[in-house]
Formats: structure tokens, C-alpha cells, sequence
């Protein structure tokens, strides 16, 4: 994979031949993965919907993941509106950012505020007084300059502004390019965001070379970079999720750097210095260590997520294997799934045979299913905001899930209500946004992912289990609500298919 | 020329006409534009307006196009017609208003003709521009009242005198919009008007169809609202007043006051109201003569907001509080004679109090004024430092107010730091509420 020279990362529905639109059962999507149907000439690659609910867009998300960085100024190059969405970002990124550094600084933003005149003479006189601004007044050491649509419809060169700017100023100037229109794959937004970093982030780190070195530095030195590996992060994931992270691979005798969120911009130059890059999903990072590979051969892991048991064991395992560390890895995963096992026993007792409905990023709600198995709760659906063959691998640990629905949709809570309409689940748990739709559904809900919470590795387990007893104790709120609150759809909706709205779904 | 913005506090004009829809039941928005702007646009605007959340059919479930560059190739029209069909088919609302993001208005969609393709549908559709590039959430409200006023509200030539309508305050962009309206209301109501406030607590669509019967509309705002009111005017014939956003007994008096004048109310109906108010006002007041003057709780201020509360909130403070608001700040896009007619608000306060008020949108600033209008301290043995102080402003200012060690009271947009639920600032009880909140937040380690 090179895509380097090109100015910005095609869109995944190009690269990966992602879906957004599909509707049918487990067996089915995997059926049609072996057909071809999602490939470049196949019947579900360019699947839409004649009604469509807003669902996001790669600008939205490449922030959530550069917002993260520390010691960035982040300038959006557009009009007022866009990355407005920052505003929910203010308080916790800054304390986000302290766990990891306590001098940390929250964000800063600025929008260039392009308007009628400037989308007529184009924004470059703002993109440069913002870029200058910016560096004068924060000192930052990176400037992100993330452009929504509107420059890439005028067809502002931002590239060469940028590069001419960078001259004037100390802050290294990194160009994102994530306009929103160019692709219905939010996840398009991690190649945008690793496409910028790639191309200016990621170098050799200049290491002082001294005139006399001892062998036994230089053996050090190399020992140390043979037991590190990269575990790619990922926005959604909480400080104790990394510390679980690195807890188990420390115990096999691994160093875990964490990258990209809330790394310094320098850290991604001594990520080089490493063995193995990890990916925590398929989703994030496939883009970026490829490239890495290519271009530096740091050789990649991805399959599974540390999500659930099973896929845990498959995580440490898989990255053991790399080194050798096998029997030590067997010997850690018995121990911890002894433990786990004697702990989630009262849950089980409480939960087993509820019904659950999963919603949210493909990897994450198939392993997340993985937990309700060993809890023996039932999955009655799920819903995935795109596919692609990277869930593939997560079906392994699970059971009997062939006839268990699954929706294919970007958000779309139009869809998720007629589902649960028809499903009732005891239970869903679903990526943030829609709730003001599914509380009214009055079940108890539990959040697919949450930044101040565990959900990885064997502690995350015990974690859901605990919640999930939790909010299954009480949802009255839920419950009154959908009592004296209406949805917005109408009563025909519910009679009808739940994927009457896509087109192209002939197919299934 | 407008310049770039250091951490805007204000949506785009979508975003300002979701917001304003979210405030109308059962209206459905359906979006124009790429696939993240609404999306992109609620994650600002729930957040930001103390958790105002998606409501009845916003946040994701608000229907978008979603045209992305594929769909350009053949125009966004057809793809919008489909949307319009069948969000018809599916969401159930009585109002369908169609919402412009940039990159449809920039490749030319001609959206009134696809809308006027719907006028036989049995619930209205209206079209309404509203490209972010056009400018911030105040113009989204204008923009929005504008097509409501034309297209949507039916011209009464007979008035109903002692109906009135209140405009000028912007739902979300003013968190505790809700709360504000009511308390407007229930003033009002005391001089034994009929009040339509088209966002207020049990109001609905037909509220706003029928705002064409009022005889007055009362703008409390000098900067948004006033084309609304112009617009009403010219289309209805109904005059307009504007008194600005009163907070505290004496501008609530005043703009009863105004009010009464404009109507020709009997202007010892108003007096008598007034005083009762004041009154009442008071009576809690009088509860803070213990604290205030037992721990001496008078404090500087800073005061960081729009172009309603700033001046409202620096008056209410000095005069009311006997306070010491030496800083404020506008953040409003706002041209020269709109920062005349704000500034003009400062001129006069009872205490003799003149803060100094900078027009500035950049959030990166207020540290900046906040060292020129007060002497910095050069190691001096005795300095006179603007301490204690209180920052009202918005979360943006925690940062500023941390590192003075001043307390912060987030009031102006965004307000992510506090849930609003039917809180008010405005007027005689909203001011009881405000003076509780700062001095809670005095009183909050003891
Ligand atoms: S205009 Fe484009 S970049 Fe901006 S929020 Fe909308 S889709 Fe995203």
C-alpha cells in the first residue's frame, strides 16, 4: 500500500469497498463477503438509502482523534459551523490530556470563518493570518490545518499555502485533508488523520550519535527496541483501558507505547523505534501501519479487538506468538481467566438468558457480544456502522449467531427503532447519539464504548458485567420516559421492513 | 472583512436554524447538505447549550440528504426530492422545513423548485437557505423566522389588541432560553397581555401560525430579533419595540414600562406591578444582607458573553449587586452602529460604574484585555489587584478563570459544564436564580 504521493487518502468505499447499507442476518453478510458482493464490481459496494437520517462525516471524526493530540493548535479551514462539534470536547480533552500529562493544555481551535466573499475569492488570506495567529499566540509545536468542504469546493491549494507558511513559523504544519462530501465512510476519517501524520509526523527521531558507544549500549539499545511494540489507541478508549493493556503485555515481558491520541507529536518519531505495530481494530489503523511497514518495515498485527475473553486470550496470544513468548502468554491467560471466571459468576446468575441488541463500530459490538455470551445472555441483532472484511475474524468467538439480524448503517436511528420495535431486547448497547430515539424505547442502555470507563481486556469483562447488572437494576428513566414522550416516526414505519429504505438490497 | 475565529461560541447558520426547529413542536428539519453536517452541528449545540439533547426528531435522527461527491456528479436535486418524499412517508410532524448546508448552495441545487414541487403535500414544506458560509446561529434564527413569517405564518389584517409576540432571544445560543421566555411571559402577562414567545413552555405551531394577530411585537434584544420584527412588520403590519435583555427588578421595570408606553397601557397598572415585583424581589434579597456583609462578598467581575447578556449581567451586577464588573467582552459578529447601540447599554450604570467593553470574538483575548485594563503587578510590596473577582462568561473562560484563581459562572454559550433544564436569568426571578448561583458558588466550600 502506497498512497503517500497523493495529496489526500481515498475514500473506503474506494479502498476497502466498505459498505453502509445492508440488511439481513449474520450469515447472510458473511455469505455475501465470500460472493464478492461487497467488491468493486459487487451488487453492495455503493449501497445507499432513499431515506437517510444525518450520519456524520470524516471531518467530524478526523477531529475527535486530532483534538487529542497534545501541544496542537487545530485550525479547520472552513466555514463557521464546521467542528463546531469541539465544543463537547473542551472540558474532558484537557483531562483527558492530564491523565497521560499533567501540564497538558485543553484545545484550541480556530475556524478560518469562511463566508460568501471568501467562498467567491477563495480563504487563503484567512487560512494564513489563522496559521500565523496561531503560532504566535499558542507557541503550539504542530499547526493542524484540517480543511472541511467548502476549500475543497473553492479548490484553495492549501497544500502549497501551507507549505509556504511553514517557513515563517516554528510550529510544524501538518495539512489533514477530511472534507466531508468525499466519502459516506466516517472511518475514512483514521486515513485522513495517519495520511497527515505519515507525511509529516513520522520520521527516523534524530538520535545523538556518540563518537564512542560501548557494545553493551548499543545491545541495550537494541534490546530495548526488540521488546517494544505500538499498541494503536484509539479515541473511544479510556486510561484504564490502556493500563489494562499494558498490564498484560508488561507481564510477558513487552514495553507498550500508546499512539496516536494523546501523543505528542514527537512521539510518532520514536515510534519507529519498535518491533510490532498492534492495532486495537481494523477500523483505525490498517492505513497507517501498512504504510509503516512499507516504508520503514516495522512489521503489523491487526485481527482482533481485546474485547471479551476469547478475543483477549487472541490478542495476547497473536502478539506473543511474534515474539516468542508463548508458554509465558499461556500461563497469563490461565491465570487471569481463573480469576475473571470465579468473578463473574453472580453476574451470570442475574443475566443469563437476557436478551441484548448491539450497536455501533463493526469490531467493536461483534466482540462486545463476545462478554454477553460468557454472561449467557442472548444476542437478538446488531448493527454495525459499516462493514468491511475486517469483521470477519471477530465472528470466531462467537456462537450461534447465523440467524441473529444484522443492520448495516451509519447511525440511522430510523432503522435501529423499527428494530428494536421488533426485537425487544432486554438490553441495548449502542454507540453514543440516538438515544434521545432509543431511551424512548424505555429498555435499559448501556454505552458501546466510553472514554472514562474500562472495557478492554480481562478487567473490562468484569467491568461490563458489573454495569450491565447495573443498568439492568433500574430503568425507570427510560421506562417513564417512553411512557409520556413520542417518537418521531410514524405508526406505518414500524409495519414495514426495517431495510425497505435501502437501495440496491435486492441482493440479499 | 471578517477574520478567522479562536474557538467560536456559536454555531454556523444551520446550526442556529436546527436549533431554532428543535424549539418548535413537531417540526421536522430535513437537511440539505453532506453527510456530517448535522450531525456535526448537534454535537455543538447539545453540548453547548447545557445538554439541550435531541429532542423529538433531532440529533441523528434529524433526515439529511447526505449528498457526497458522488451524488454532485448528477446534482443534489433528485437526491433531495427522494429525501422529501420519504421523510414525508416515515417522520410525522406538522411543519417540514428544508435546510441548506454549503456544499449543496455551492454546486447550485436549486432548492426552491424542488420544494415547490411538495406545496400539494398535506403538511407544509418550506425551503429555507442556510449554508454555514452565510453566517453564525444568530442568522440561523433570523433565517428561520424570516421563512416563517413569509411563508408559513397567514397574514390577520384584524389585530388583537393586547396580544403581543416576544422576539430576540435565540434558542440554545441563550442556554437558559426556555426558562428566560417564561419568566418574559409571566411579566408580561402581569400588564394582562396575551404573549406568543414561538418557543416557550406549551407553545406550539399554532401559536406561531396565529403570531400574525399580535399589535406588537416586543424585540428584547438590540441585535437579534430585529430583522424578524422588521420583516413582521413589512409583511403584517405589526410595529415593534426593542428594549433590550432585562435582568433585576429596575430593568424589568423599565421594560415594563416601555412596553406599557408602546401599548397604551395605563401607566399606574404598570407602576403597581412593578412595585409589587420589586417587592417580592427583595424579600429573598434580603436574605444576602447576613452573608454579604458578614464575609464582604462584594467581588470584581469579568464578564465574557453576547450582546443580550453581557450588558444585562454587567447592569444587573453592579446595580443590583453592588459589584465591580471592570471587564467585559462581546463575542458577537456585530457591525459598527450594533456596538454603538451595545456599548450605549453600558453608559449608565446607577453605580457610576464604567467597565471597560471590548468587542472581540476570539476566545485567546480576554487574558490579553484582562492585562491591559488592569496595572500588572511588578513585584510590588502593595499591589492593588483586581482580586476577588468572579468570571461569568462561558466554559471557554475556566481556563482564564483557573489561572487567576477566580470562580467561574458558565452563563453564555457554550455551557458544557452545567445541565439547564427550566432555569431562567431573565427578569425578576431570573435574577433571584443568578444571584443564587454566584453567590452559591462563593459559599460552595463552606
Ligand atoms: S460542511 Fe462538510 S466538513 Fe463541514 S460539517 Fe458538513 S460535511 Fe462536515
Amino acid at each position: 500500500m502506497n498512497y503517500l504521493d497523493a495529496k489526500s487518502a481515498p475514500a473506503r468505499e474506494d479502498r476497502l469497498k466498505t459498505n453502509i447499507a445492508f440488511g439481513g442476518t449474520c450469515a447472510q453478510i458473511r455469505g455475501c463477503i465470500r460472493a464478492g458482493c461487497f467488491s468493486g464490481k459487487g451488487c453492495l459496494n455503493l449501497a445507499d438509502r432513499r431515506f437517510a437520517e444525518t450520519q456524520g462525516c470524516q471531518f467530524t471524526l478526523s477531529l475527535a482523534i486530532l483534538n487529542t493530540l497534545r501541544n496542537a493548535v487545530v485550525i479547520m479551514h472552513a466555514p463557521i459551523g464546521c467542528g463546531a462539534c469541539s465544543i463537547g470536547n473542551v472540558g474532558v480533552n484537557k483531562t483527558f490530556k492530564q491523565l497521560r500529562d499533567p501540564s497538558a493544555e485543553g484545545v484550541v481551535w480556530l475556524s478560518t470563518n469562511l463566508d460568501e466573499v471568501d467562498v467567491i475569492n477563495g480563504g487563503e488570506r484567512k487560512l494564513r493570518e489563522a496559521v500565523l495567529y496561531a503560532d504566535r499566540e499558542f507557541r503550539p509545536e504542530t499547526i493542524i490545518v484540517a480543511n472541511g468542504c467548502v476549500p475543497a469546493l473553492i479548490g484553495d491549494d492549501i497544500d502549497s499555502i501551507l507549505a509556504d507558511l511553514e517557513t515563517q513559523t516554528a510550529a510544524k504544519i501538518v495539512p489533514i485533508h477530511c472534507e466531508g462530501f468525499k466519502t459516506k465512510v466516517m472511518a475514512t476519517a483514521y486515513d485522513a488523520v495517519y495520511h497527515g501524520i505519515l507525511k509529516k509526523l513520522t520520521k527516523k527521531p534524530e538520535r545523538q550519535q556518540y563518537l564512542a558507544e560501548s557494545d553493551l549500549d548499543k545491545i541495550r539499545e537494541q534490546y530495548r527496541i526488540s521488546r517494544n511494540v505500538n499498541v494503536l489507541n484509539v479515541s473511544s478508549m479510556s486510561r484504564q483501558d490502556e493500563l489494562e493493556l499494558q498490564r498484560l503485555l508488561n507481564a510477558i515481558g513487552l514495553n507498550v507505547t500508546f499512539i496516536p491520541c494523546y501523543a505528542e507529536p514527537e512521539d510518532f518519531e520514536y515510534s519507529l523505534e519498535s518491533s510490532l505495530n498492534v492495532s486495537i481494530c481494523g477500523t483505525h489503523d490498517d492505513y497507517f501501519v501498512e504504510h509503516i511497514r512499507e516504508n520503514y518495515g516495522v512489521p503489523f498485527l491487526i485481527d482482533t479487538i481485546p474485547i471479551g475473553r476469547k478475543n483477549t486470550d487472541r490478542w495476547i496470544l497473536k502478539i506473543a506468538g511474534h515474539f516468542g513468548l508463548e508458554k509465558e502468554a499461556q500461563r497469563l491467560i490461565e491465570v487471569e481467566n481463573r480469576l475473571l471466571d470465579e468473578s463473574l459468576k453472580p453476574f451470570r446468575k442475574v443475566l443469563a438468558g437476557k436478551r441484548a441488541f448491539l450497536a455501533g463500530g463493526e469490531v467493536r459490538i461483534v466482540a462486545t457480544a463476545e462478554i454477553l455470551q460468557d454472561l449467557g445472555m442472548e444476542i437478538v441483532g446488531f448493527k454495525a456502522h459499516h462493514f468491511d472484511r475486517f469483521i470477519e475474524p471477530m465472528f470466531d468467538s462467537l456462537d450461534n449467531v447465523d440467524d441473529v439480524v444484522i443492520d448495516v448503517a451509519t447511525n440511522q436511528p430510523f432503522e435501529q427503532s423499527n428494530l428494536l420495535n421488533r426485537l425487544k431486547p432486554d438490553v441495548l448497547i449502542t454507540h453514543t447519539g440516538g438515544n434521545n430515539i432509543y431511551a424512548k424505547h424505555g429498555l435499559p442502555i448501556l454505552p458501546l464504548f466510553g472514554p472514562s470507563y474500562n472495557y478492554m481486556g480481562y478487567s473490562g469483562v468484569f467491568e461490563v458485567a458489573r454495569r450491565l447488572n447495573r443498568v439492568m437494576r433500574n430503568c425507570q428513566f427510560n421506562k417513564k420516559l417512553s411512557r409520556y414522550t413520542r417518537l418521531p416516526f410514524r405508526k406505518e414505519w414500524y409495519e414495514k421492513d426495517p431495510f425497505a429504505y435501502i437501495k440496491n438490497q435486492d441482493a440479499v | 472583512m471578517s477574520k478567522f475565529v479562536d474557538r467560536p461560541r456559536y454555531a454556523c447558520a444551520l446550526g442556529g436554524a436546527l436549533a431554532t426547529l428543535r424549539a418548535i413542536p413537531r417540526v421536522i428539519p430535513i437537511i440539505h447538505a453532506s453527510t456530517g453536517c448535522g450531525h456535526n452541528l448537534h454535537n455543538a449545540i447539545n453540548p453547548g447549550a447545557g445538554y439541550l439533547g435531541g429532542g423529538y426528531c433531532g440529533g441523528l435522527a434529524l433526515p439529511s440528504s447526505n449528498v457526497a461527491e458522488r451524488d454532485v456528479v448528477f446534482g443534489g436535486e433528485t437526491r433531495l426530492k427522494e429525501q422529501i418524499a420519504s421523510t414525508l412517508e416515515i417522520m410525522d410532524g406538522d411543519l417540514y422545513m428544508v435546510l441548506t448546508g454549503c456544499m449543496v448552495e455551492m454546486i447550485g441545487d436549486d432548492l426552491d423548485a424542488v420544494a415547490s414541487e411538495f406545496e400539494d403535500s398535506e403538511k407544509p414544506v418550506i425551503a429555507v437557505h442556510t449554508p454555514s458560509f452565510r453566517g453564525n446561529s444568530f442568522t440561523g434564527y433570523e433565517l428561520v423566522l424570516e421563512s416563517l413569517i413569509r411563508r408559513f405564518i397567514p397574514k390577520q389584517p384584524q389585530k388583537e389588541p393586547g396580544t403581543v409576540n416576544v422576539l430576540g432571544i435565540v434558542p440554545a445560543q441563550d442556554v437558559f432560553w426556555k426558562g428566560n421566555l417564561r419568566e418574559i411571559k409571566r411579566l408580561l402577562e402581569r400588564l394582562g397581555l396575551r404573549v406568543n414567545t414561538f418557543f416557550g413552555e406549551g407553545e406550539t405551531l399554532d401559536d406561531i401560525r396565529n403570531s400574525g394577530k399580535a399589535s406588537l411585537n416586543i424585540v428584547v434584544s438590540d441585535v437579534y430579533g430585529i430583522e424578524a420584527a422588521r420583516e413582521f412588520e413589512d409583511i403584517h403590519g405589526i410595529p415593534y419595540i426593542v428594549t433590550g435583555f432585562p435582568i433585576g427588578a429596575d430593568a424589568a421595570g423599565e421594560f415594563l414600562l416601555s412596553v406599557a408606553d408602546a401599548l397604551g397601557i395605563d401607566g399606574s397598572q404598570a407602576e403597581a406591578v412593578i412595585e409589587s415585583e420589586k417587592q417580592v424581589y427583595y424579600e429573598y434579597l434580603e436574605r444576602l444582607a447576613d452573608i454579604y456583609n458578614d464575609l464582604d462578598l462584594q467581588r470584581y467581575a469579568v464578564v465574557v458573553g453576547d450582546s443580550n447578556y453581557a450588558p444585562a449581567i454587567s447592569r444587573f451586577l453592579s446595580d443590583d449587586l453592588g459589584w465591580l464588573p471592570e471587564l467585559v467582552v462581546i463575542t458577537d459578529f456585530l457591525d459598527e452602529s450594533q456596538k454603538n447601540t451595545v456599548a450605549g447599554r453600558f453608559d449608565n450604570f446607577e453605580s457610576g460604574v464604567r467597565p471597560n467593553v471590548r468587542f472581540d470574538t476570539d476566545a485567546s483575548s480576554v487574558r490579553r484585555y484582562m492585562a491591559e485594563i488592569w496595572p500588572r503587578n511588578r513585584n510590588e510590596r502593595y499591589y492593588d489587584s483586581m482580586s476577588p473577582a468572579v468570571v461569568v462568561g462561558s466554559v471557554y473562560e475556566r481556563d482564564l478563570a483557573e489561572r487567576f484563581g477566580f470562580p467561574l459562572l458558565t452563563v453564555s454559550f457554550p455551557v458544557t459544564n452545567r445541565v439547564v433544564l427550566n432555569r431562567a436569568y431573565a427578569g425578576t426571578s431570573g435574577a433571584l436564580c443568578l444571584a443564587e448561583d454566584l453567590f452559591g458558588i462563593l459559599a460552595a466550600g463552606r
